[in-house]
């Protein structure tokens, strides 16, 4: 793998976009904008579980208000990388890291950055549905309690404004004060989004979100993540090319060097990662040759 | 039919089937099968027998000397018909009420460092030390608490009965809170702590409440063992033939004492409980005494099993509310 080449395209990649991958240069186009307004961006990042390096010096940027999908076989750190852009590796024992992510520019690693206030503005949704043993109402006000809001009527504004915006209110309006594991998978994933969101977000990060439901739940989970980039930033891990394909608009594929490790092979708008890929690796992935 | 198996030529055979013999050794396999189940069975049915055996003869002996004010009266002077078992349990309850308050939420504070942190040297020496606690014999435990509260205190007290069915009681709650916590998935934690949750309200507000019907399912054992007690409170609660919370209460009250200092004369009372009421009566040389003493194991047992019940009915319904039932 020439990972130099990678470093370079990654590095270069904010500036002009295309030039180093051998494309026309169009300044004014929708990528390059989108490229030019990062919400967060990885840098050098490596990451160790006690000596063993899991991630070998990532570099990519997630542009605001798009949708990022990371891709790759199993056990390529697709997710090792997404816990790290809200600081969830913080809880394995013997975790520590080298380089930087920043967050509308500021390192969310630095010494002094409160880990809360990290994760109010990144929230995650898991791959499977972990509604609280607790009602539909009180699984969504979990987070703004959190944060000292206790007035009802705030509450239930925050609530209706979540579950509005997770495609979820009209289905559960009459029986919020119904505990939320007695929704349906997919509902329960809906609940898990609203949940995220009411805390108002910057970024929401998503773990295989629809990997344990049904094709129909996946396609609301779909459309909702397509209505959602209006408001937040979007990362979404996924097996499910096709599924990476449909609801992206930018794409990273991740493998394995020779020392185990996960890296960037390739980063860059979903439509010619999937069409017209620089790597063959990347190729080899997306056509379904290998893992 | 061995024979038709071997008439088919190797060949067709594979590895496997020429060494499998249908049918070799069938009726002993299945004879062995039987008597198993037999065996199994009826030892089932024995050990079932003998506790219906118990509770039938307890409820037929105990029942003859059930009565209103066997449940409302203290014991009238020895030799006399009549009188009652109020003090023990008012005790036992009392008692109870102590042990827990003093057991469980340590209990359950220790139980989450040792979830938590299993592989710490503290971790590792709750675990240990909890299994040896639970195998120290009671009487020692009560030993214990008479050198370390009566003989400071000068006098027998409930206070000290409720330290020691604490201590007896600690070993059950740590551990079953312990298990029970482990068996929260991670993914509702992680849940909770990505909403930028620290981990102690965590703890509170989600595992807490997802593991709360099996470590409630533990303080009823804890419990059960606690008030069922003899020996240990034979050094420390001692036994009070007078005592009666409605008099104490009524008594302090009417003096204008604060409540909490009479709540304080309670506990620094001596007290009974129902084991050692049984234990008591029985050595008397007065027959309704010992009559009386089957009907005190009866309160005995109904009291466990009514406590039982309740706890297990409410986490019924509890769970079946959080899975939208």
């Amino acid at each position: 793998m020439n990972l130099t080449l990678v470093q370079t395209v990654n590095m270069n990649i904010r500036k002009n976009p295309f030039t180093t991958l051998g494309m026309t240069v169009v300044d004014e186009s929708p990528v390059t904008l989108a490229l030019q307004q990062s919400k967060m961006e990885v840098s050098n990042f490596t990451v160790y579980y006690n000596k063993f390096r899991a991630l070998a010096d990532i570099s990519v940027m997630m542009p605001a208000n798009k949708i990022t999908a990371i891709i790759g076989p199993s056990g390529c750190g697709k997710s090792t990388l997404l816990r790290s852009l809200n600081r969830m590796n913080d809880l394995v024992p013997k975790f520590h890291i080298e380089g930087k992510i920043n967050l509308d520019g500021q390192n969310i690693y630095a010494p002094g950055v409160d880990v809360v206030d990290v994760r109010r503005r990144v929230g995650m949704v898991f791959q499977r549905p972990n509604p609280f043993p607790m009602s539909i109402f009180d699984n969504v006000a979990y987070g703004p309690r959190l944060y000292g809001i206790y007035n009802r009527n705030v509450l239930s504004e925050i609530v209706e404004r979540s579950l509005k915006q997770a495609a979820l209110w009209d289905e559960v309006i009459d029986k919020l004060n119904q505990s939320g594991m007695a929704l349906s998978g997919g509902q329960q994933q809906r609940l898990c989004i609203a949940r995220a969101l009411a805390v108002e977000p910057e970024v929401i990060l998503m773990d295989e979100p629809a990997s344990a439901l049904d094709p129909i739940s996946t396609l609301k989970i779909e459309e909702l993540m397509q209505s959602l980039k209006e408001i937040i930033t979007i990362v979404i891990v996924t097996h499910n090319m096709q599924q990476a394909a449909r609801v992206s608009d930018f794409t990273a594929f991740m493998m394995i060097n020779e020392q185990r490790a996960g890296t960037i092979v390739e980063f860059g708008p979903t439509t010619q990662i999937f069409i017209n890929p620089a790597h063959k690796q990347t190729e080899d992935y997306v056509t379904g040759r290998f893992g | 039919m061995i024979d038709t198996m071997s008439t088919v030529p190797v060949a067709n055979q594979s590895k496997i089937t020429q060494y499998i013999q249908p049918h070799k050794g069938y009726i002993l396999r299945k004879s062995l099968n039987v008597s198993m189940l037999v065996l199994t069975g009826l030892m089932s049915l024995i050990a079932l027998v003998l506790l219906f055996w118990i509770i039938g003869y307890v409820i037929l002996r105990g029942s003859q000397s059930i009565n209103l004010a066997f449940l409302t009266q203290t014991p009238r002077p020895m030799g006399m018909e009549g009188g009652g078992v109020l003090h023990a349990i008012e005790g036992t309850i009392i008692l109870s009420l102590l042990a827990s308050l003093f057991a469980i939420p340590p209990g359950i504070l220790a139980a989450f460092y040792a979830a938590y942190h299993p592989n710490t040297l503290l971790g590792i020496s709750v675990r240990l030390g909890t299994d040896v606690l639970a195998g120290v014999p009671s009487v020692v435990i009560g030993i214990f608490g008479y050198a370390l509260v009566v003989q400071r205190a000068g006098h027998y007290s409930a206070l000290a009965g409720g330290i020691v069915l604490a201590i007896i009681m600690l070993p059950t709650i740590i551990r079953t809170t312990e298990e029970m916590i482990k068996l929260v998935p991670n993914l509702l934690r992680e849940g909770s702590l990505a909403l930028g949750s620290p981990e102690w309200r965590t703890a509170i507000k989600v595992t807490l409440p997802a593991a709360l019907n099996g470590i409630i399912t533990g303080f009823m054992l804890g419990i059960a063992r606690a008030a069922g007690e003899t020996a240990p409170l034979l050094f420390t609660a001692l036994g009070n033939d007078r005592f009666e919370i409605g008099r104490l209460l009524r008594l302090g009250l009417k003096s204008n004492q604060p409540l909490l200092t009479v709540l304080n004369n309670i506990i620094q009372q001596p007290v009974d409980s129902l084991p050692l009421t049984l234990y008591k009566y029985t050595q008397q040389p007065f027959p309704e005494r010992v009559n009386q003493s089957w009907g005190v194991a009866l309160v005995l047992i109904v009291l466990v099993l009514v406590t039982n019940l309740v706890t297990r009915l409410w986490v019924q319904y509890r769970s079946a509310k959080i899975q939208g039932l």
